[in-house]
């Protein structure tokens, strides 16, 4: 009895399952492939059509049936958005604040996430509070900072923060931190402390052994950390859009404006602007590409 | 000295975040009791519940609420089943494996009103092509107002979030994938179980606990919708897709009604971290476990 049981196990393994999985494998492979290409599709129609729509002459644009591809491709929009919608203001503010959030972001950041993986600062308690930070709601932070902002920062501080870079830069920062926080945090933990216990050993004080042994080494971690708030400041909206309206326009509100400040069709200088802006960002993302899951789940998940 | 040193190091974090979030809502606790309207004036009597009670009974507050609920709900599902479908047939290496790894990822980097302003620019009529490849698809004249009739909006809008952040579920349930032991496939095959049935009791139980964190955090962002709603609908029609945010920032930054609009935010606030921390619960257990 056993033993014919058995056997009819091995020959279903080794006969006629194998040759039932054979094509069920094609079938599989077939749909696979269907699935893939239907989603691709779905993926690159509308980018395509934005940057179609950018190289479009003004009289293609409202045609139908629709142009898949203009006849005569021009570059009019890019120059008209650059200049005439606050492009290149967009484009130089964007640069600026999310370059010093950045910096600033992984600077005190790693600084936070190396005492507390070193020295365990602050607990499980203050790990979870900067976690909890992520969860914080943008629109019931702004509407208060944004009074703080324009009522009370000239009279506190004595320095203006609406529709100043230095403002959305403190804001983005804030923002930045949580992930920032987390991600070296994780990091900083996996690291064996050997090496910085010998630096120190050898005469090097703890900021030393910091800056020379611990930064080198999460060099990697660092990279994807700082692409992760550059990106975050490089494509925030809703601060960006209530705080800096004219002096501090960032790329986002720039676009924005040219999409809903209806002026005729602004298709051609809307879609220009969004090719603009996607650049740095698609760079750095291809660059973090290996730490995307970690960044996304702030370390919960091991991508 | 490293007593001080570990003090010194994580202090720039705490202080700057507590200077612009702790301290902003201690600020909005006072605000959403008195009245502060620039449509109005510079006094700010106090007025108890009253923002509170404006809020609560704006059908439009009402239905933002529900509306967001929906929205939420309905993108996370979506994303989640494309996702998953599309991590389990990316997870075996195949030729252009990679090229389409990046290819799928790039509208994570995307700023979510850029997202909104692709989908305005291709659903609209007449000139956006999606009634005419539909037109073409099905065979015969499709005229569909995405951005103004309902359902449609709704539907705009769900499209454009999936479109954005279908990305996320896959590269998280794809990671997940990856992690599970072949042996345990193996294992299965040898005890005979078909394919479905490896599906069903290898790959589903150990994926549940990263298919609950990626819900989970993209549920906590769902909620938040505001970027696309701005640059697709603009909340319209009238304020048919008002979400929470964007009600908000309309009674906040449009209207001026500041009091009202951070009583509004608390009470969203709430609601949402109780939701959050039933999640984040139902996240943690089975990591634990």
């Amino acid at each position: 009895m056993a033993l014919d049981a058995l056997r009819r196990r091995s020959a279903t393994r080794h006969g006629t399952t194998r040759v039932v999985r054979g094509s069920r494998f094609r079938i599989g492979a077939i749909v696979r492939t269907a699935f893939i290409l239907l989603y691709l599709g779905f993926l690159l129609l509308p980018m395509y059509w934005a940057a179609v729509t950018s190289i479009k002459p003004q009289e293609d644009l409202l045609r139908d049936p629709p142009v898949w591809w203009p006849e005569n491709p021009t570059g009019i929009h890019f120059t008209t958005a650059l200049n005439s919608f606050n492009g290149w203001k967009g484009l130089e503010n964007s640069l600026i604040i999310a370059s010093v959030t950045t910096v600033i972001a992984v600077i005190i950041g790693t600084a936070a996430a190396y005492s507390m993986a070193r020295f365990n600062t602050g607990g499980k308690h203050l790990a979870f509070w900067f976690l909890s930070q992520r969860m914080l709601l943008p629109i019931a932070v702004i509407l208060p900072v944004f009074l703080l902002y324009s009522r009370y920062a000239d009279a506190w501080f004595g320095f203006t923060l609406v529709d100043t870079k230095t403002g959305l830069i403190l804001l983005y920062t804030v923002f930045a931190l949580p992930f920032t926080v987390w991600m070296m945090y994780a990091y900083f933990r996996q690291m064996p402390v050997e090496l910085e216990e010998a630096a120190l050993v050898d005469g090097c004080s703890r900021l030393q052994a910091l800056a020379k042994i611990a930064w080198p080494l999460a060099a990697p971690g660092l990279v994807s950390a700082a692409a992760f708030a550059f990106i975050f400041s490089w494509t925030e909206f809703l601060f960006a859009q209530v705080l800096a309206r004219d002096s501090a326009v960032t790329l986002p509100v720039a676009l924005a404006g040219v999409v809903t400040g209806f002026q005729g069709n602004q298709y051609g200088e809307a879609s220009a602007l969004t090719m603009v802006s996607l650049v740095p960002a698609l760079f750095l993302g291809i660059l973090v590409q290996r730490h995307l899951v970690r960044g996304l789940t702030l370390g919960a998940v091991q991508g | 000295m490293d007593r001080n040193i570990r003090w010194l190091l994580i202090a720039p974090s705490v202080v700057l975040i507590v200077v612009l979030t702790i301290f902003p809502l201690g600020f909005a606790i006072w605000t959403s009791f008195v009245q502060f309207d620039f449509s109005i004036g510079n006094d700010h009597p106090w007025v108890g519940l009253d923002n509170f009670r404006t809020n609560w009974e704006d059908p439009v507050w009402r239905h933002s609420l529900w509306v967001t609920a929906l929205l939420a709900t309905t993108s996370v599902a979506v994303e989640l089943a494309i996702g998953l479908l599309l991590a389990l047939a990316m997870v075996r290496p195949f030729k252009g494996r990679r090229v389409l790894m990046v290819l799928f990822v790039i509208p994570l980097f995307m700023s979510p009103v850029i997202v909104g302003g692709f989908f305005d620019l291709f659903l609209r009529r007449p000139f956006g092509p999606a009634n005419w490849l539909l037109s073409g698809l099905l065979g015969h004249d499709v005229a569909i107002d995405f951005t103004i009739d309902s359902p449609w909006t709704y539907i705009s809008l769900i499209l454009a979030d999936a479109w954005q952040w279908t990305p996320f579920m896959f590269v998280i349930l794809l990671a997940g994938l990856t992690a599970i032991p072949d042996t345990l496939y193996e294992a299965a095959d040898l005890d005979g179980a078909k394919p479905r049935q490896s599906f069903f009791f290898v790959t589903l139980p150990l994926l549940t606990p990263i298919v609950m964190i990626a819900v989970t955090f993209r549920f906590i962002d769902a909620a938040k919708l505001f970027d696309i709603i701005y640059s697709l609908t603009r909340g319209g029609p009238g304020t048919a897709t008002y979400t929470t945010s964007y009600y908000l920032y309309q009674q906040g930054f449009e209207l001026f009604h500041l009091g009202q609009g951070t009583a509004g935010a608390f009470m969203f606030m709430i609601m949402l971290t109780v939701v959050a921390f039933w999640l984040v619960r139902r996240m943690l257990k089975p990591l634990e476990a």
